[in-house]
Protein backbone atom coordinates (compact mmCIF):
# COMPACT_ATOMS: atom_id res chain seq x y z
CA UNK A 1 0.00 0.00 0.00
CA UNK A 2 1.25 3.45 -0.87
CA UNK A 3 0.66 6.34 1.49
CA UNK A 4 0.02 9.62 -0.33
CA UNK A 5 0.39 12.68 1.86
CA UNK A 6 -1.40 15.68 0.39
CA UNK A 7 -0.82 19.26 1.42
CA UNK A 8 -1.96 20.90 -1.77
CA UNK A 9 -5.74 20.73 -1.37
CA UNK A 10 -6.35 22.48 1.92
CA UNK A 11 -7.89 25.91 1.76
CA UNK A 12 -6.85 26.63 5.32
CA UNK A 13 -3.18 25.69 5.36
CA UNK A 14 -2.70 29.29 6.50
CA UNK A 15 -3.85 28.00 9.91
CA UNK A 16 -0.29 26.72 10.18
CA UNK A 17 1.43 29.87 8.92
CA UNK A 18 4.14 31.00 9.21
CA UNK A 19 5.61 27.53 9.82
CA UNK A 20 4.27 25.92 6.63
CA UNK A 21 5.23 28.72 4.27
CA UNK A 22 8.42 26.82 3.52
CA UNK A 23 7.47 23.22 4.32
CA UNK A 24 4.48 20.87 4.05
CA UNK A 25 2.30 20.39 7.11
CA UNK A 26 3.61 16.87 7.78
CA UNK A 27 7.08 18.29 8.45
CA UNK A 28 5.73 20.03 11.55
CA UNK A 29 6.94 18.45 14.74
CA UNK A 30 5.25 17.41 17.95
CA UNK A 31 6.85 15.33 20.66
CA UNK A 32 9.87 13.46 19.35
CA UNK A 33 8.76 13.20 15.72
CA UNK A 34 7.20 14.93 12.75
CA UNK A 35 3.55 14.46 11.82
CA UNK A 36 4.74 12.31 8.89
CA UNK A 37 6.75 10.08 11.22
CA UNK A 38 3.65 9.55 13.34
CA UNK A 39 1.43 8.72 10.35
CA UNK A 40 3.96 6.34 8.83
CA UNK A 41 4.51 4.60 12.17
CA UNK A 42 0.78 4.05 12.56
CA UNK A 43 -0.17 3.23 8.96
CA UNK A 44 2.91 1.17 8.09
CA UNK A 45 2.82 1.76 4.31
CA UNK A 46 5.09 0.02 1.83
CA UNK A 47 6.04 3.39 0.39
CA UNK A 48 5.17 7.07 0.63
CA UNK A 49 4.70 9.87 -1.90
CA UNK A 50 3.99 13.56 -1.45
CA UNK A 51 1.83 16.27 -3.00
CA UNK A 52 2.81 19.76 -1.90
CA UNK A 53 1.74 23.22 -3.13
CA UNK A 54 3.25 23.81 -6.59
CA UNK A 55 5.47 26.66 -5.43
CA UNK A 56 7.42 24.44 -3.04
CA UNK A 57 7.59 21.34 -5.26
CA UNK A 58 11.06 21.91 -6.74
CA UNK A 59 12.54 22.83 -3.38
CA UNK A 60 10.94 19.89 -1.57
CA UNK A 61 12.38 17.50 -4.14
CA UNK A 62 15.82 18.64 -3.00
CA UNK A 63 14.91 17.78 0.60
CA UNK A 64 13.47 14.28 0.25
CA UNK A 65 14.23 11.14 -1.73
CA UNK A 66 10.58 10.13 -2.21
CA UNK A 67 8.36 11.25 -5.13
CA UNK A 68 6.98 14.78 -4.94
CA UNK A 69 3.97 15.96 -7.01
CA UNK A 70 4.35 12.92 -9.24
CA UNK A 71 0.97 11.80 -10.61
CA UNK A 72 2.39 8.42 -11.62
CA UNK A 73 2.34 7.56 -7.90
CA UNK A 74 -1.47 7.61 -8.14
CA UNK A 75 -1.52 4.20 -9.83
CA UNK A 76 -0.11 0.70 -9.57
CA UNK A 77 -0.90 -0.02 -5.93
CA UNK A 78 -3.55 0.29 -3.24
CA UNK A 79 -3.52 3.90 -2.10
CA UNK A 80 -4.22 5.68 1.13
CA UNK A 81 -4.43 9.42 0.58
CA UNK A 82 -4.23 11.33 3.83
CA UNK A 83 -4.65 14.92 4.87
CA UNK A 84 -1.61 15.45 7.10
CA UNK A 85 -3.60 17.33 9.71
CA UNK A 86 -5.37 14.08 10.67
CA UNK A 87 -3.95 12.76 13.91
CA UNK A 88 -2.07 9.50 13.44
CA UNK A 89 -3.73 8.02 16.51
CA UNK A 90 -6.97 7.74 14.52
CA UNK A 91 -5.48 5.15 12.20
CA UNK A 92 -5.82 1.93 14.10
CA UNK A 93 -2.59 -0.05 13.97
CA UNK A 94 -4.53 -3.28 14.38
CA UNK A 95 -6.13 -2.49 11.05
CA UNK A 96 -2.96 -1.66 9.22
CA UNK A 97 -2.52 -5.09 7.70
CA UNK A 98 -6.09 -5.88 6.83
CA UNK A 99 -7.57 -7.36 10.00
CA UNK A 100 -11.32 -7.07 10.40
CA UNK A 101 -12.14 -3.79 12.15
CA UNK A 102 -13.77 -4.05 15.56
CA UNK A 103 -16.70 -1.75 16.31
CA UNK A 104 -15.74 1.86 17.14
CA UNK A 105 -12.25 1.31 15.75
CA UNK A 106 -10.22 3.96 14.02
CA UNK A 107 -9.76 4.18 10.28
CA UNK A 108 -8.45 1.03 8.65
CA UNK A 109 -5.35 1.69 6.60
CA UNK A 110 -6.23 -1.15 4.25
CA UNK A 111 -9.57 -2.35 2.96
CA UNK A 112 -12.22 -1.56 0.38
CA UNK A 113 -12.33 1.85 -1.26
CA UNK A 114 -13.73 4.55 0.97
CA UNK A 115 -13.55 8.34 1.09
CA UNK A 116 -13.61 9.89 4.55
CA UNK A 117 -15.02 13.41 4.59
CA UNK A 118 -15.60 15.76 7.48
CA UNK A 119 -18.74 17.80 8.11
CA UNK A 120 -17.50 20.52 5.77
CA UNK A 121 -17.12 17.99 2.97
CA UNK A 122 -13.33 18.13 3.06
CA UNK A 123 -11.59 14.86 2.25
CA UNK A 124 -9.54 13.71 5.26
CA UNK A 125 -8.54 10.37 3.79
CA UNK A 126 -9.20 8.36 0.66
CA UNK A 127 -8.62 4.65 0.71
CA UNK A 128 -8.58 3.39 -2.85
CA UNK A 129 -7.91 -0.15 -3.99
CA UNK A 130 -5.66 -0.73 -6.97
CA UNK A 131 -8.66 -2.01 -8.97
CA UNK A 132 -10.60 1.22 -8.36
CA UNK A 133 -7.65 3.49 -9.13
CA UNK A 134 -7.94 2.76 -12.85
CA UNK A 135 -11.40 4.29 -13.08
CA UNK A 136 -10.35 7.66 -11.71
CA UNK A 137 -9.13 10.81 -13.42
CA UNK A 138 -5.40 11.05 -12.86
CA UNK A 139 -4.28 14.24 -14.61
CA UNK A 140 -3.64 16.06 -11.35
CA UNK A 141 -4.00 15.39 -7.65
CA UNK A 142 -6.93 17.80 -7.50
CA UNK A 143 -8.80 16.00 -10.29
CA UNK A 144 -7.89 12.61 -8.85
CA UNK A 145 -9.30 13.39 -5.41
CA UNK A 146 -12.41 15.05 -6.87
CA UNK A 147 -12.98 12.02 -9.07
CA UNK A 148 -12.53 9.62 -6.14
CA UNK A 149 -14.92 11.64 -4.00
CA UNK A 150 -17.52 11.66 -6.76
CA UNK A 151 -17.37 7.98 -7.68
CA UNK A 152 -16.40 6.01 -4.56
CA UNK A 153 -18.37 5.50 -1.32
CA UNK A 154 -18.17 8.51 0.99
CA UNK A 155 -18.33 8.13 4.76
CA UNK A 156 -18.81 10.96 7.21
CA UNK A 157 -15.97 10.83 9.71
CA UNK A 158 -14.99 12.75 12.78
CA UNK A 159 -11.29 12.14 12.78
CA UNK A 160 -9.43 14.36 15.17
CA UNK A 161 -7.15 16.85 13.46
CA UNK A 162 -4.41 19.30 14.25
CA UNK A 163 -6.16 22.57 13.46
CA UNK A 164 -3.58 25.20 14.34
CA UNK A 165 0.12 25.30 15.12
CA UNK A 166 -0.53 25.93 18.80
CA UNK A 167 -2.34 22.56 19.00
CA UNK A 168 1.06 20.95 18.50
CA UNK A 169 2.68 23.04 21.21
CA UNK A 170 -0.10 22.29 23.67
CA UNK A 171 0.13 18.54 22.96
CA UNK A 172 3.91 18.39 23.12
CA UNK A 173 4.28 17.12 26.70
CA UNK A 174 1.91 14.23 26.14
CA UNK A 175 3.41 13.32 22.77
CA UNK A 176 6.94 13.17 24.17
CA UNK A 177 5.77 10.94 26.99
CA UNK A 178 3.86 8.62 24.66
CA UNK A 179 6.65 8.37 22.08
CA UNK A 180 9.36 7.84 24.69
CA UNK A 181 7.38 4.92 26.07
CA UNK A 182 6.77 3.49 22.60
CA UNK A 183 10.47 3.70 21.76
CA UNK A 184 11.36 1.76 24.90
CA UNK A 185 14.89 3.13 25.18
CA UNK A 186 16.43 4.22 28.44
CA UNK A 187 19.79 4.38 30.15
CA UNK A 188 23.05 6.23 29.68
CA UNK A 189 24.90 5.34 26.48
CA UNK A 190 26.68 8.67 26.09
CA UNK A 191 29.39 10.31 28.21
CA UNK A 192 28.19 11.63 31.52
CA UNK A 193 30.51 13.46 33.90
CA UNK A 194 29.85 13.48 37.63
CA UNK A 195 28.36 15.05 39.56
CA UNK A 196 25.12 14.50 37.71
CA UNK A 197 21.77 14.67 39.45
CA UNK A 198 18.99 12.53 38.07
CA UNK A 199 15.64 13.11 39.74
CA UNK A 200 12.82 10.63 39.25
CA UNK A 201 13.33 7.23 37.72
CA UNK A 202 16.49 6.52 35.73
CA UNK A 203 14.27 4.44 33.45
CA UNK A 204 12.82 7.73 32.23
CA UNK A 205 16.17 9.07 31.01
CA UNK A 206 17.99 8.19 27.81
CA UNK A 207 21.34 9.66 26.85
CA UNK A 208 22.25 8.46 23.34
CA UNK A 209 25.73 7.43 22.21
CA UNK A 210 27.95 10.39 21.45
CA UNK A 211 25.97 12.73 23.70
CA UNK A 212 27.95 14.49 26.44
CA UNK A 213 26.53 15.63 29.74
CA UNK A 214 28.93 17.89 31.59
CA UNK A 215 29.23 18.00 35.40
CA UNK A 216 26.69 19.92 37.47
CA UNK A 217 23.71 19.09 35.29
CA UNK A 218 20.29 18.13 36.63
CA UNK A 219 18.06 15.79 34.66
CA UNK A 220 14.66 15.93 36.33
CA UNK A 221 12.53 13.07 35.05
CA UNK A 222 10.14 13.10 37.97
CA UNK A 223 7.25 14.35 35.85
CA UNK A 224 8.24 13.00 32.46
CA UNK A 225 10.92 11.32 30.37
CA UNK A 226 14.06 12.94 28.97
CA UNK A 227 15.61 11.88 25.68
CA UNK A 228 19.00 13.38 24.78
CA UNK A 229 19.89 12.37 21.24
CA UNK A 230 23.23 11.58 19.61
CA UNK A 231 26.00 14.14 19.63
CA UNK A 232 24.19 16.59 21.88
CA UNK A 233 26.12 18.36 24.61
CA UNK A 234 24.68 19.68 27.86
CA UNK A 235 26.87 22.29 29.52
CA UNK A 236 27.23 22.76 33.29
CA UNK A 237 24.41 24.29 35.32
CA UNK A 238 21.76 23.21 32.85
CA UNK A 239 18.55 21.84 34.31
CA UNK A 240 16.45 19.67 32.01
CA UNK A 241 12.91 18.79 33.08
CA UNK A 242 10.94 16.03 31.45
CA UNK A 243 9.06 15.48 29.32
CA UNK A 244 11.80 16.70 27.01
CA UNK A 245 13.36 15.71 23.71
CA UNK A 246 16.66 17.21 22.61
CA UNK A 247 17.60 16.32 19.03
CA UNK A 248 20.96 15.39 17.59
CA UNK A 249 24.07 17.57 17.77
CA UNK A 250 22.47 20.31 19.82
CA UNK A 251 23.97 22.32 22.61
CA UNK A 252 22.39 23.41 25.89
CA UNK A 253 24.29 26.22 27.53
CA UNK A 254 23.42 26.49 31.19
CA UNK A 255 19.81 26.33 30.12
CA UNK A 256 16.76 26.23 32.32
CA UNK A 257 15.03 23.73 30.06
CA UNK A 258 11.62 23.42 31.62
CA UNK A 259 9.07 20.69 30.83
CA UNK A 260 7.61 20.00 27.40
CA UNK A 261 10.40 21.06 25.04
CA UNK A 262 11.24 19.49 21.71
CA UNK A 263 14.48 20.92 20.46
CA UNK A 264 15.48 20.04 16.91
CA UNK A 265 18.77 18.83 15.60
CA UNK A 266 21.72 21.25 15.61
CA UNK A 267 20.23 23.89 17.90
CA UNK A 268 21.98 26.01 20.51
CA UNK A 269 19.76 26.83 23.44
CA UNK A 270 20.33 28.84 26.58
CA UNK A 271 18.16 30.84 28.97
CA UNK A 272 14.73 29.60 29.99
CA UNK A 273 12.64 27.53 27.60
CA UNK A 274 9.28 25.97 28.43
CA UNK A 275 6.85 23.82 26.42
CA UNK A 276 8.26 24.91 23.08
CA UNK A 277 9.07 23.25 19.79
CA UNK A 278 12.20 24.39 17.98
CA UNK A 279 13.14 23.18 14.52
CA UNK A 280 16.67 22.41 13.40
CA UNK A 281 19.54 24.90 13.08
CA UNK A 282 17.86 27.51 15.27
CA UNK A 283 19.58 29.32 18.08
CA UNK A 284 18.42 30.83 21.31
CA UNK A 285 21.91 31.01 22.68
CA UNK A 286 21.49 33.57 25.43
CA UNK A 287 19.30 34.42 28.39
CA UNK A 288 15.66 35.29 27.87
CA UNK A 289 12.40 33.34 28.15
CA UNK A 290 10.72 31.32 25.41
CA UNK A 291 7.47 29.65 26.42
CA UNK A 292 4.66 27.79 24.63
CA UNK A 293 6.18 28.76 21.32
CA UNK A 294 6.83 27.15 17.96
CA UNK A 295 10.08 28.20 16.28
CA UNK A 296 11.01 27.39 12.68
CA UNK A 297 14.44 26.55 11.31
CA UNK A 298 17.45 28.84 10.87
CA UNK A 299 16.05 31.24 13.45
CA UNK A 300 18.30 33.32 15.66
CA UNK A 301 16.82 34.84 18.79
CA UNK A 302 19.11 37.58 20.08
CA UNK A 303 20.14 37.88 23.72
CA UNK A 304 17.25 38.64 26.07
CA UNK A 305 14.63 37.93 23.46
CA UNK A 306 11.66 37.11 25.64
CA UNK A 307 8.09 36.16 24.89
CA UNK A 308 4.97 36.28 26.99
CA UNK A 309 2.83 33.13 27.04
CA UNK A 310 0.29 34.20 29.63
CA UNK A 311 -1.86 37.31 29.74
CA UNK A 312 -2.03 39.40 32.90
CA UNK A 313 -5.75 38.71 33.26
CA UNK A 314 -5.35 34.95 32.63
CA UNK A 315 -7.84 35.09 29.76
CA UNK A 316 -7.42 32.93 26.67
CA UNK A 317 -4.81 34.05 24.17
CA UNK A 318 -5.70 35.21 20.68
CA UNK A 319 -3.41 35.09 17.65
CA UNK A 320 -3.56 37.10 14.42
CA UNK A 321 -2.48 34.78 11.62
CA UNK A 322 -3.40 37.16 8.80
CA UNK A 323 -2.58 40.46 10.48
CA UNK A 324 -6.22 41.47 10.74
CA UNK A 325 -8.45 38.92 12.43
CA UNK A 326 -7.82 37.58 15.93
CA UNK A 327 -8.36 33.88 16.51
CA UNK A 328 -9.17 32.81 20.03
CA UNK A 329 -6.90 29.85 20.83
CA UNK A 330 -9.06 28.77 23.76
CA UNK A 331 -5.89 28.39 25.79
CA UNK A 332 -4.48 30.64 28.48
CA UNK A 333 -0.96 29.60 27.50
CA UNK A 334 0.20 30.42 23.98
CA UNK A 335 3.52 32.05 23.22
CA UNK A 336 4.91 32.95 19.79
CA UNK A 337 4.81 31.45 16.31
CA UNK A 338 8.16 32.24 14.74
CA UNK A 339 8.79 31.48 11.07
CA UNK A 340 11.92 30.15 9.37
CA UNK A 341 14.96 32.42 9.07
CA UNK A 342 13.63 35.00 11.56
CA UNK A 343 16.29 37.08 13.29
CA UNK A 344 15.54 39.06 16.45
CA UNK A 345 17.78 41.69 17.98
CA UNK A 346 18.85 41.84 21.59
CA UNK A 347 16.06 42.71 23.97
CA UNK A 348 13.18 41.75 21.70
CA UNK A 349 9.91 41.50 23.62
CA UNK A 350 7.21 39.38 22.04
CA UNK A 351 3.64 39.79 23.20
CA UNK A 352 1.38 36.88 24.18
CA UNK A 353 0.28 35.02 21.04
CA UNK A 354 2.69 36.78 18.70
CA UNK A 355 3.15 35.91 15.04
CA UNK A 356 6.53 36.58 13.48
CA UNK A 357 6.47 35.79 9.78
CA UNK A 358 9.18 33.88 7.95
CA UNK A 359 12.32 35.84 7.03
CA UNK A 360 11.25 38.73 9.27
CA UNK A 361 13.99 40.79 10.85
CA UNK A 362 13.38 42.48 14.17
CA UNK A 363 15.27 45.43 15.59
CA UNK A 364 13.64 45.91 18.94
CA UNK A 365 12.87 49.27 20.48
CA UNK A 366 12.40 48.10 24.04
CA UNK A 367 8.62 47.95 23.80
CA UNK A 368 6.65 44.76 23.18
CA UNK A 369 6.27 44.19 19.44
CA UNK A 370 2.95 44.32 17.61
CA UNK A 371 1.33 40.90 17.69
CA UNK A 372 1.73 40.35 13.96
CA UNK A 373 4.96 40.93 12.07
CA UNK A 374 4.52 39.92 8.41
CA UNK A 375 6.90 37.63 6.56
CA UNK A 376 9.88 39.47 5.06
CA UNK A 377 9.03 42.49 7.20
CA UNK A 378 11.84 44.56 8.67
CA UNK A 379 10.64 45.80 12.03
CA UNK A 380 12.64 48.94 12.67
CA UNK A 381 12.02 51.87 15.04
CA UNK A 382 8.65 50.46 16.04
CA UNK A 383 7.19 50.03 12.56
CA UNK A 384 7.18 47.42 9.79
CA UNK A 385 9.24 48.60 6.83
CA UNK A 386 10.58 47.20 3.58
CA UNK A 387 14.01 47.53 5.12
CA UNK A 388 16.77 46.53 2.77
CA UNK A 389 14.49 44.12 0.94
CA UNK A 390 14.45 40.38 0.48
CA UNK A 391 17.82 40.28 -1.30
CA UNK A 392 19.59 41.27 1.90
CA UNK A 393 17.55 38.69 3.88
CA UNK A 394 18.62 36.01 1.41
CA UNK A 395 22.26 37.05 1.86
CA UNK A 396 21.86 36.65 5.62
CA UNK A 397 20.24 33.24 5.17
CA UNK A 398 23.09 32.16 2.88
CA UNK A 399 25.65 33.25 5.47
CA UNK A 400 23.86 31.54 8.35
CA UNK A 401 23.55 28.30 6.38
CA UNK A 402 27.13 28.28 5.12
CA UNK A 403 28.34 28.58 8.73
CA UNK A 404 26.75 25.15 9.30
CA UNK A 405 27.92 23.66 6.02
CA UNK A 406 24.54 23.99 4.30
CA UNK A 407 23.79 25.59 0.98
CA UNK A 408 21.18 28.12 -0.04
CA UNK A 409 19.98 26.75 -3.36
CA UNK A 410 18.31 28.17 -6.44
CA UNK A 411 15.25 26.05 -5.58
CA UNK A 412 15.15 27.54 -2.09
CA UNK A 413 15.33 31.05 -3.50
CA UNK A 414 12.53 30.37 -5.98
CA UNK A 415 10.34 28.98 -3.22
CA UNK A 416 10.98 31.96 -0.96
CA UNK A 417 10.34 34.31 -3.90
CA UNK A 418 6.92 32.67 -4.17
CA UNK A 419 6.38 33.04 -0.43
CA UNK A 420 7.32 36.72 -0.78
CA UNK A 421 4.49 37.13 -3.32
CA UNK A 422 1.99 35.07 -1.30
CA UNK A 423 2.62 37.16 1.79
CA UNK A 424 2.79 40.47 -0.07
CA UNK A 425 -0.74 41.83 0.66
CA UNK A 426 -0.40 41.42 4.42
CA UNK A 427 3.10 42.90 4.38
CA UNK A 428 2.07 45.86 2.23
CA UNK A 429 -0.76 46.70 4.60
CA UNK A 430 1.63 46.63 7.57
CA UNK A 431 4.21 48.76 5.74
CA UNK A 432 1.54 51.29 4.79
CA UNK A 433 0.41 51.51 8.39
CA UNK A 434 4.02 52.02 9.46
CA UNK A 435 4.59 54.78 6.90
CA UNK A 436 1.55 56.65 8.15
CA UNK A 437 2.83 56.48 11.72
CA UNK A 438 6.25 57.66 10.65
CA UNK A 439 4.90 60.70 8.84
CA UNK A 440 2.62 61.85 11.65
CA UNK B 1 1.64 72.57 -3.70
CA UNK B 2 5.38 72.54 -2.99
CA UNK B 3 7.82 71.19 -5.54
CA UNK B 4 9.40 67.75 -5.38
CA UNK B 5 12.64 69.31 -4.21
CA UNK B 6 10.94 71.32 -1.44
CA UNK B 7 9.04 68.28 -0.23
CA UNK B 8 12.18 66.13 -0.17
CA UNK B 9 14.09 68.83 1.70
CA UNK B 10 11.26 69.18 4.26
CA UNK B 11 11.16 65.44 4.97
CA UNK B 12 14.94 65.19 5.20
CA UNK B 13 14.97 68.08 7.67
CA UNK B 14 12.21 66.46 9.72
CA UNK B 15 13.96 63.11 9.85
CA UNK B 16 17.62 64.10 10.11
CA UNK B 17 17.26 67.49 11.78
CA UNK B 18 19.41 69.18 9.13
CA UNK B 19 18.22 72.64 7.97
CA UNK B 20 20.77 73.47 5.27
CA UNK B 21 21.59 70.96 2.61
CA UNK B 22 23.09 71.10 -0.85
CA UNK B 23 21.99 68.97 -3.78
CA UNK B 24 25.33 67.20 -3.81
CA UNK B 25 25.17 66.34 -0.09
CA UNK B 26 25.29 62.63 0.68
CA UNK B 27 22.58 61.44 3.05
CA UNK B 28 25.08 59.30 4.94
CA UNK B 29 28.46 61.08 4.68
CA UNK B 30 27.22 64.70 4.89
CA UNK B 31 23.80 64.61 6.54
CA UNK B 32 24.55 61.88 9.10
CA UNK B 33 21.92 59.33 8.07
CA UNK B 34 22.52 55.88 9.52
CA UNK B 35 21.20 52.77 7.80
CA UNK B 36 18.00 52.79 9.85
CA UNK B 37 17.44 56.47 8.96
CA UNK B 38 17.75 55.58 5.28
CA UNK B 39 15.03 52.96 5.60
CA UNK B 40 12.78 55.45 7.37
CA UNK B 41 13.47 58.15 4.80
CA UNK B 42 12.41 55.78 2.03
CA UNK B 43 9.19 55.04 3.93
CA UNK B 44 8.54 58.76 4.51
CA UNK B 45 9.13 59.62 0.84
CA UNK B 46 6.75 56.86 -0.20
CA UNK B 47 4.07 58.18 2.13
CA UNK B 48 4.63 61.80 1.09
CA UNK B 49 4.38 61.12 -2.64
CA UNK B 50 2.01 58.14 -2.56
CA UNK B 51 4.46 55.96 -4.47
CA UNK B 52 6.08 52.54 -4.12
CA UNK B 53 9.85 52.45 -4.52
CA UNK B 54 11.99 49.40 -5.15
CA UNK B 55 14.00 49.19 -1.95
CA UNK B 56 17.29 48.27 -3.61
CA UNK B 57 17.04 51.13 -6.09
CA UNK B 58 15.86 53.61 -3.45
CA UNK B 59 18.61 52.72 -1.00
CA UNK B 60 21.21 53.02 -3.74
CA UNK B 61 20.42 56.74 -3.99
CA UNK B 62 23.26 58.67 -2.37
CA UNK B 63 22.65 62.41 -2.60
CA UNK B 64 19.77 64.82 -2.17
CA UNK B 65 19.95 65.67 -5.86
CA UNK B 66 19.85 61.98 -6.81
CA UNK B 67 16.80 61.53 -4.58
CA UNK B 68 14.98 64.35 -6.35
CA UNK B 69 15.76 62.84 -9.76
CA UNK B 70 14.84 59.34 -8.63
CA UNK B 71 11.54 60.33 -7.03
CA UNK B 72 10.53 62.45 -10.04
CA UNK B 73 11.14 59.40 -12.21
CA UNK B 74 9.14 57.06 -9.96
CA UNK B 75 6.27 59.57 -9.73
CA UNK B 76 6.17 59.79 -13.50
CA UNK B 77 6.26 55.99 -13.91
CA UNK B 78 3.46 55.53 -11.38
CA UNK B 79 1.32 58.37 -12.74
CA UNK B 80 1.64 60.60 -9.69
CA UNK B 81 1.39 64.30 -10.53
CA UNK B 82 3.94 66.66 -8.95
CA UNK B 83 4.80 70.37 -9.01
CA UNK B 84 8.13 71.40 -10.53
Amino acid sequence: MRLILIDSLRENRSNFYPLVLGRPIWELRCGMNSLEDKLVAKIDPDETAYFVPDYMGSYYRTQVAKPVNDVTTLAGDDLLLVDPSVKAADFDPALARGQAPPAEAGVAARGPSEIGVNEQGQVLYARITEEDVGGLTAGSIEKFVASAKASLPNVKCRLSTWDYTWDLVLANCQEITTEFAALGQSGIEGDVEEPLAIRGSKKDVYVAPGAKVHPMVTLDAEHGPIYIDEGTEIHPFSRVEGPCYIGKNSLLLGAKCREGNSIGDVCKVGGEVEESIIHGHSNKYHDGFLGHSYVGEWVNLGAFTTNSDLKNDYSSVSVMLDGRRSIDTGSTKVGSLIGDHVKTSIGTLLNTGSYVGAMALIMATGKPLPKHIPSFGWFIEGIVTKGFGKGRLYETAKTAMSRRGRQWTQQAEEMWDAVFEITSPVRKAAIKKGRRRLSM
Amino acid sequence: MATVEERIRAITTKKLGVEDMKLEDSFTADLGAESVDSIELVAMFEEEFGIEMDEDAALAVETVGDAITFIRKVCKEQGVETEE
